[in-house]
């Protein structure tokens, strides 16, 4: 009878070390939610036949990654970040530095830190999408003349409701500056005075008794479903995400779109490190950059994801194109402000807190 | 009465085994304390491991700025020499940035994994909080301060930047001619900091660590103080006036019906808070079921009318669209949302409390001559004060540190002190404003409690 017992516990012990094990194994990716996070399950998670990933949902910030490294128990392995948190991170040692000949070149040869469409800022990150805050609306809001331009967005006597915003600083005070008449190029460099900001801030006085504030990717959509707003600021993909593949009726006005970077990056102590690794190589690849844009209009980082999309047309999963609907091309470039991550990472606080303040006042 | 046979026996009392009966009680009676204690360890070592030392570690990062000070040691001794602080300071100063640049990079853990880079990192984020621009400039510097000479034969091969610094590093980065950097570092100066409790209440310190306002356009925590106060008492005061009522009914109602209306009660308390704040934003919004039932009840009569006194009149009477009220995404939002969230915390003490007065006492007064409302004020009122006492006060803490519903039904005007904690952890990273920000709440709370046992009591605190 004891040595059943005894059996039975060893065997349990065994079963339960191995499916500690096989749990173990399963690499966690930390993503936005959403169309986009779908798109990453799609093009790199379903592509993947490796070993397992499971990916879970967080709001931006580093605010939980901090944490758990700090605590010596991490439980993430891939986190999808922005680019001011990319260089933060990596700076405070929150990510790994990345062993970079690892990484799959392109089909030409070309390698992946020279493949990029920006310079790479430091060795922790992996390239992972361009997007872009924009303005939206729905096709029937507005009789006689339409939106077109950033101004139009601030301009609520011509074009009257409610306008969503997020409740950060950044893209929004670059747009407000776009819309009093800076030129794209001297954005930072007003932005980096003290009238320059009181600029944009009086910019925002304008629409300030007209706005609905988000701070979730998908709220937009419902502000403006629910005609909550006229027009809302939103994620380009999750606009372009509900037209392409929900037939919706919302119209993008690309000008004043404030483009950033998104980025992937393997935590430090990382539970699942070598595994984490081999599919970070996986979803870097440019094959699996381009598929990405198969489900989701935010352009690929790397230059040979474009290349393949552009030669693949009608690229789209349901048959149409999608070049039209990316944040970078030349077109919607024209009217396109570059985000300065730089810039973000040492004035965030200063403008944030301003923003802050003049959100509650 | 052991200590009168001593004396009076001259002998010790002894047990069977023959130890003195006093040593054998006071050996039995520790037993029973250890076995007592033993019993409690488990949740006592739960309290301390979950609740005490993670609140206690996070309320030390708000005056903690000592991983700044063990990073820049000499530059903030050579602060202290700095005379005239209008002025640039000396060469000396320059070169201990340097210096510290260069002894903190070759720092290594316990382990022996370099981790002074990182440590520079984490200090131009930290640095970036007094000033802006720090973090750009720090980094510049330290590139250009750890330039080695690659072409030198020697086995450690020297520095490209030897001393007199000043100049050079104004000419890599033109900010270091900015006085205004070098002031902000007296506010970082000291291993333990008032700054963020400053902070957390709109003030800071100057270069000489004097204490002043902040910038008019950066004010914000006083704004955002009082209102958190104004909210959660806003929501005391709903939840009360609802719940009293409610819990009158529950209490004296036959037991069936009052089950049944028990169940209404919990019902919402049961269901996630996510789904019922969701529920509210589809009755609350612009276009949502309040706005619309409003629309197709509300007359709309327009045109002229023959008033007596004051003859043809135009009367405009339309709930049009302009009209709609804005009950979501703002003050009323969150008020709204609240109380009806936090409405069982009230209802659910008081309830209890009016349980157990018994129904007598007011057919006593009645009987005495007093009318049922006199009754019911002077006498049904003062004995369920402890249930109203208790849930004021769970409600008013609850709602002190909130952060869901503002956050979701806020908007503008409607967030609260809870949603800047999680603001500064989350995505400034300033957890030290964030943990003088907590410790703030977590004294108003006992402040409040201290107040409460003052003019009420604890003892006539009865949570259920």
């Amino acid at each position: 009878m004891k040595n059943v017992i005894t059996k039975t516990l060893v065997a349990g012990a065994i079963s339960t070390a191995m499916l500690a094990g096989a749990v173990q194994a399963e690499v966690t990716l930390v993503s936005w939610g959403g169309g986009y996070s779908a798109s990453q399950q799609k093009a790199y998670v379903d592509t993947y036949s490796s070993g397992d990933v499971n990916m879970i949902s967080y709001n931006g910030g580093l605010g939980e990654v901090r944490a758990q490294v700090e605590s010596g128990s991490v439980q993430w392995d891939i986190v999808d970040v922005l680019a001011s948190d990319a260089r933060i991170g990596c700076d405070e040692g929150l990510f790994e530095e990345l062993d970079r000949s690892m990484f799959l070149p392109s089909p030409d040869g070309v390698s992946m830190d020279d493949d990029t469409m920006v310079p790479v800022p430091n060795d922790c990150v992996v390239p992972q999408i361009w997007w872009s805050y924009v303005p939206f609306h729905k096709a029937d809001t507005f009789s006689g003349d339409q939106p077109s331009t950033m101004q139009d967005f601030f301009d609520v006597e011509k074009f009257p409701g409610k306008r969503g915003i997020h409740t950060w600083a950044s893209a929004i005070t670059e747009m407000a500056l776009y819309a009093d008449g800076v030129a794209i190029d001297d954005i930072y460099d007003v932005l980096s005075t003290q009238a320059g900001q009181d600029r944009a801030f009086a910019k925002l006085d304008t629409i300030k008794d007209h706005v609905v504030f988000w701070s979730s990717g998908a709220k937009p959509l419902d502000l403006i479903n629910s005609g909550e707003v006229s027009m809302s600021l939103a994620y380009n993909g999750r606009i372009g995400g509900a037209v392409l593949n929900d037939g919706a009726d919302y119209v993008t006005v690309w000008d004043g779109q404030v483009l950033e970077e998104e980025w992937l990056v393997l935590l430090k102590g990382a539970p699942n490190r070598a595994a984490a690794m081999h599919f970070l190589v996986h979803a870097s690849s440019s094959q699996a950059q381009a598929d990405q844009a198969k489900w989701i209009n935010y352009g690929p980082m790397r230059t040979s994801g474009l290349d393949i999309m552009q030669a693949g047309e009608p690229w789209f999963n349901t048959g149409v194109t999608i070049m039209e609907h990316m944040p970078n091309t030349d077109e919607h470039m024209a009217g396109g402000i570059l985000a300065n991550p730089e810039w973000w990472a040492d004035n965030g606080q200063a403008v944030n807190d301003r923003y802050a303040a003049w959100m509650a006042q | 009465m052991s200590d009168t046979s001593i004396t009076n026996s001259q002998e010790l009392l002894l047990t069977n085994d023959g130890v003195p009966l006093k040593v054998s009680l006071r050996k039995s009676l520790r037993r029973t304390k250890i076995r007592s204690f033993l019993l409690i360890l488990p949740p006592l070592l739960f309290l301390l491991l979950m609740f005490v030392t993670p609140i206690g570690s996070l309320l030390s990062r708000s005056v903690d700025d000592i991983a700044i000070n063990k990073v820049f040691p000499q530059t903030f001794a050579q602060y202290e020499l700095w005379e005239d602080k209008s002025q640039l300071p000396s060469e000396e100063m320059f070169a201990a940035v340097v210096n510290d640049i260069r002894v903190t990079i070759k720092v290594k853990d316990d382990e022996g994994i370099d981790i002074g880079k990182n440590l520079l990192g984490r200090s131009g984020t930290r640095m970036t909080y007094e000033y802006s621009g720090w973090k750009s400039l720090i980094s510049k510097t330290i590139k250009s301060a750890l330039k080695v000479d690659k072409k030198s034969k020697e086995e450690v091969k020297p520095f490209i930047w030897e001393a007199p610094f000043k100049d050079k590093m104004i000419k890599r980065d033109k900010r270091w001619a900015k006085v205004e950097f070098w002031q902000s570092l007296g506010a970082m100066k000291d291993p333990y900091t008032m700054g963020y409790y400053l902070n957390a209440v709109d003030l800071k310190f100057d270069a000489n660590k004097n204490i002043i306002q902040k910038e008019e356009y950066l004010k914000i925590y006083n704004t955002i103080w009082i209102r958190t106060l104004q909210v959660s008492l806003m929501v005391t005061i709903f939840c009360l006036l609802l719940a009293y009522p409610v819990a009158y009914l529950l209490a004296t109602l036959p037991m069936k019906t009052s089950n049944l209306l028990m169940i209404c009660v919990l019902m919402p308390f049961w269901t996630s808070l996510l789904v019922r704040i969701v529920a509210w934003m589809i009755m609350l919004q612009q276009n949502g079921v309040v706005n619309d039932t409003l629309m197709y009840i509300l007359p709309c009569f327009e045109g002229m009318v023959n008033l007596p006194f004051f003859g043809a009149t135009n009367i405009d009477l339309c709930f049009s669209d302009e009209d709609r009220l804005p009950m979501m995404y703002n003050f009323t939002g969150t008020i709204i949302v609240m109380t009806q969230v936090l409405l069982p915390f009230m209802i659910l003490p008081i309830y209890s409390v009016m349980k157990g007065i018994p129904p007598s006492y007011m057919k006593a007064a009645q009987n005495l001559g007093a009318t049922p409302t006199r009754a019911f004020i002077r006498v049904y009122m003062p004995q369920s004060v402890p249930g109203i006492g208790a849930g004021c006060i769970l409600v008013f803490i609850v709602a002190i540190g909130y952060y869901i519903t503002p956050e979701l039904v806020g908007g503008k005007d409607g967030i609260m002190i809870g949603n800047f904690v999680a603001r500064e952890m989350q995505r400034t990273l300033n957890w030290g404003l964030a943990a003088a920000m907590g410790a703030i709440l977590l004294a108003a709370v006992l402040v409040l409690y201290w107040a409460y046992d003052r003019l009420i009591g604890l003892d006539n605190l009865k949570m259920g």
